[in-house]
């Protein structure tokens, strides 16, 4: 493992019975790097951060969560780690405070009810307190998912499809965050399908197919490599190549489910 | 804030304890729904206390209580909460994942020790039945075993069905079929006492070795081979329930 990286995955694969949905991905996350894991439907975006967070068992490959193996070592693995699930979901009948209070718990935080009343109003959700979560508009749920993702300050962030239903002011506020996250030195790990998103904030990006990684490259780089191409030229649609051109040559315009 | 690596394990279960209880005490008229049923056995079944025994009309009550609790409660619980993705949540988090269970199996233990104590304060006050304190203390544990046979078989069904739709409709069901099988049989083995064959399924069934060892344990000094034959069986009846429950067992809902 290279010193630079807080996650190094190798050769990991995972299957559901006879469908492989990862074949031997490789690919690290740099501390201080955003990162992320693009991909169509089904392609295996979601089964590859199940595995790095230990939701599900690799069939085969080793995941290295700075430094700590993922596999053999999952509760130091997750440790290191801040969750934010594609759908996530709380005890309905807690409260926003409680919810808070839970999770500093579960991850062996030790702040007091003002402390966490101060990061409630860091994301100007302090008259939400004693709402339940259920109640919340889908963006302030999204500002309490992250605060909980890295309420232990941790040294990487896995976001999935983090903005995915969020209306333009929200997404970009929930980018700053990322942002935010990034200058205090921690990593992130998101995947997305907005190519606009991975454009405007990730440094690196890894383009997933059929459970294998197809490119990685920064998202300048990516369509610089494959500007001329005349895949990624015959479906350009307004004369400039995007990183959304690219995408769909490389993995195809058919529609997944 | 401070925030060490990996939590305590005793930090993790205070802190989901207190969530969980938290939840239960917001569910509150839930809870107390399921005193219903038993609380109108106490009161309806009057009659039968001179036939049949104090102990019988309340261990039959408890029996019904720990049905509720253990079937409708638990499972009903745990299927929403691994539909709405909460379990997944947790298990991101350096939380190991038995404590999870742990702490909504305790929360489940707590409210079958209220719901005996229910059923002891209602049993007293509206039909006047009284035991002695080694009574009182057995049936308590009695109870705990008794509960243990209801939240494991919860476990298996919540760990073979899916859907929490299905798991409530099942749930249901099979709380039906106990109410019919074991409390009906019970009145019917009274009434009729040469369907010995009747008298026995009814007898070995989980409903029936529980309600044996609620009412042995309410009488400690007439706890006899039959009693110990029912605590044997009532074991492995949670022993089977738990160990096929855990096996089935998916945290998620995929």
């Amino acid at each position: 493992m290279k010193e630079d990286n807080i996650l190094t995955v190798e050769g990991l694969s995972v299957s559901y019975g006879s469908f492989n949905a990862v074949q031997q991905v490789s690919f690290e996350v740099r501390k201080g790097e955003i990162f992320g894991l693009l991909g169509p439907n089904g392609a295996g975006k979601t089964s590859t951060l199940s595995a790095v967070e230990g939701l599900l068992k690799p069939q085969a490959g080793t995941i290295l969560v700075d430094g700590h193996d993922a596999i053999l070592k999952p509760l130091h693995a997750r440790a290191s780690l801040g969750v934010q699930l594609q759908s996530t979901s709380f005890q309905p009948e807690l409260y926003v405070i409680e919810v808070l209070q839970l999770y500093a718990g579960v991850y062996g935080v030790f702040a007091t009810k003002e402390q966490l009343m101060g990061i409630l109003r860091d994301i100007n959700l302090a008259d939400s307190a004693m709402k339940k979560y259920g109640e919340l508009s889908g963006g302030q749920q999204q500002r309490v998912s992250l605060v909980i993702a890295t309420i232990h300050n941790p040294k990487l962030v896995l976001l999935d499809e983090p903005t995915t239903g969020l209306d333009p002011q929200s997404r970009r506020q929930l980018w700053e965050r990322i942002e935010a996250i990034r200058e205090r030195g921690h990593a992130v790990l998101l995947t997305t399908h907005s190519m606009e998103e991975a454009e405007a904030v990730c440094d690196r990006i890894a383009i997933i197919d059929h459970g294998k990684i197809i490119a990685i490259d920064t998202p300048q780089n990516m369509i610089d490599k494959h500007r001329n191409a005349p895949e990624v030229i015959a479906v350009s649609r307004r004369g400039k190549i995007t990183l959304e051109d690219v995408f769909i040559a490389l993995t195809g315009k058919d529609v997944r489910e | 804030m401070e925030t060490s690596s990996i939590p305590q394990t005793s930090t993790v279960l205070k802190t989901l304890l207190r969530a969980d209880f938290t939840t239960q005490w917001r569910n509150r008229r839930a809870v107390i729904l399921t005193l219903i049923v038993p609380v109108i056995i106490l009161m309806t079944w009057k009659p039968l206390i001179k036939v049949a025994g104090g102990p019988f009309v309340l261990s039959n009550s408890i029996v019904l209580g720990l049905i509720a609790t253990g079937l409708m409660g638990y499972s009903n619980s745990i299927a929403r909460d691994r539909d709405k993705g909460i379990f997944q949540r947790l298990r991101v988090a350096p939380v190991p994942s038995w404590s999870i269970m742990a702490s909504r199996i305790l929360v489940q233990l707590v409210m079958i020790i209220l719901l005996t104590t229910a059923v002891f304060i209602i049993g007293n006050s509206v039909d006047k039945i009284t035991l002695s304190p080694g009574g009182y203390i057995a049936t308590y544990f009695t109870a705990i075993v008794g509960g243990a046979v209801y939240l494991s078989l919860g476990q298996m069904i919540v760990g073979r069905i899916k859907n929490p739709e299905t798991v409530n409709a099942t749930v249901r069901l099979v709380y039906f079929l106990f109410i019919l099988g074991g409390m009906m049989g019970e009145i019917f083995v009274i009434q009729y006492p040469q369907f010995k064959v009747v008298a026995d399924i009814i007898k070995w069934s989980p409903y029936g070795t529980a309600r044996t060892i609620l009412a042995a344990g309410m009488e400690p000094l007439k706890w006899n081979a039959d009693a110990s034959m029912a605590l044997l069986a009532t074991i492995g009846y949670a022993a089977v329930f738990a160990f096929l429950g855990i096996k089935w067992f998916k945290w998620n809902t995929k």
